[in-house]
């Protein structure tokens, strides 16, 4: 290697810039636009790990990203303020969730409550607009609904039994390019 | 709520959009799609991508933040057109 080249990269990572423990970073740096190919690169190996997650354990990588997203759940909601009412805990769980992913609670329009019962079981529809793991899924060319979708999944129903103390499940009913529709049974 | 508009000459009755929704929304009469139920339109986007024709458009949809574009490409197809 020539030594020019390492005084080059010395060079590269030498600035003047004082850092001190009270500096708090207000802005992202360097701008989006600049980290556009870092962005890419991990919606890339995300979408790898998954196919190959699905390729080893098949049928079990979603039992596998299910739990790790429910972990995740239980995790960060354990800091925000327990409620009884699903509606108070749906609307803390759009604060948690808001800048990854954004959801609202949808109903039919023939149906009057946003809480719906049928069939012996009482759920919630939920749209989910921006979503994360759709941009990475469709970025990768991958099937949606797939392992990576069940994540969210766990991470919705692990933070929802978090601030309620109800034990819930999150089933997907369609995917679609722009929004997703999920049915939050309530148990 | 969501506007859908089905260009009627455009629409060649396959039928994909009256299957892909979980809603329901569209109908097929006398060989065309018709949006019966757009109250119920959630916005997804399926049938919209489904769709041979391109025959569908949605006003009122709010559209999902994409972070998957590529801004050099976005920026080269932009000056084409």
């Amino acid at each position: 290697m020539a030594a020019s080249y390492v005084d080059e990269l010395h060079e590269s990572f030498s600035t003047d810039i004082k850092y001190r423990s009270e500096d708090v970073p207000l802005n992202c740096v360097p701008p989006a636009k600049e980290i556009e190919a870092t962005l890419h690169g991990v919606m890339k190996l995300n979408g790898l790990v998954i196919r190959s997650l699905e390729e080893i354990a098949g049928r079990g990588a979603n039992a596998v990203t299910f739990r790790a997203g429910k972990k995740f759940g239980h995790e960060v909601a354990k800091y925000f303020q327990k409620r009884d009412d699903i509606e108070d805990a749906l609307h803390e769980l759009s604060d948690l969730l808001r800048g990854q992913y954004s959801f609202e609670v949808w109903k039919p329009a023939d149906s009057d409550t946003f809480i719906i019962e049928e069939g012996g079981e009482r759920f919630i529809y939920l749209v989910f607009h921006d979503c994360i793991v759709r941009q990475t899924l469709r970025r990768n060319g991958q099937e949606q609904a797939g392992a990576l979708c069940q994540t969210l999944c766990g991470y919705v129903v692990g933070a929802i039994e978090e601030i309620t103390g109800m034990r819930a499940k999150l089933e997907i009913m369609h995917t679609g390019p722009n929004a997703c529709l999920k049915k939050l049974i309530l148990k | 709520m969501i506007e859908i508009n089905v260009d009627k000459e455009s629409c060649v009755g396959c039928g994909l959009c009256v299957k892909d929704c979980p809603m329901k929304v569209f109908e097929l009469k006398e060989g065309l799609s018709v949006p019966m139920r757009p109250q119920d339109c959630m916005g997804c986007l399926s049938c919209h991508e489904i769709c041979p024709a391109q025959a569908l458009e949605h006003k009122g949809v709010y559209p999902a933040k994409r972070h998957y574009i590529d801004i050099r490409v976005c920026e080269m197809l932009n000056r084409v057109i």
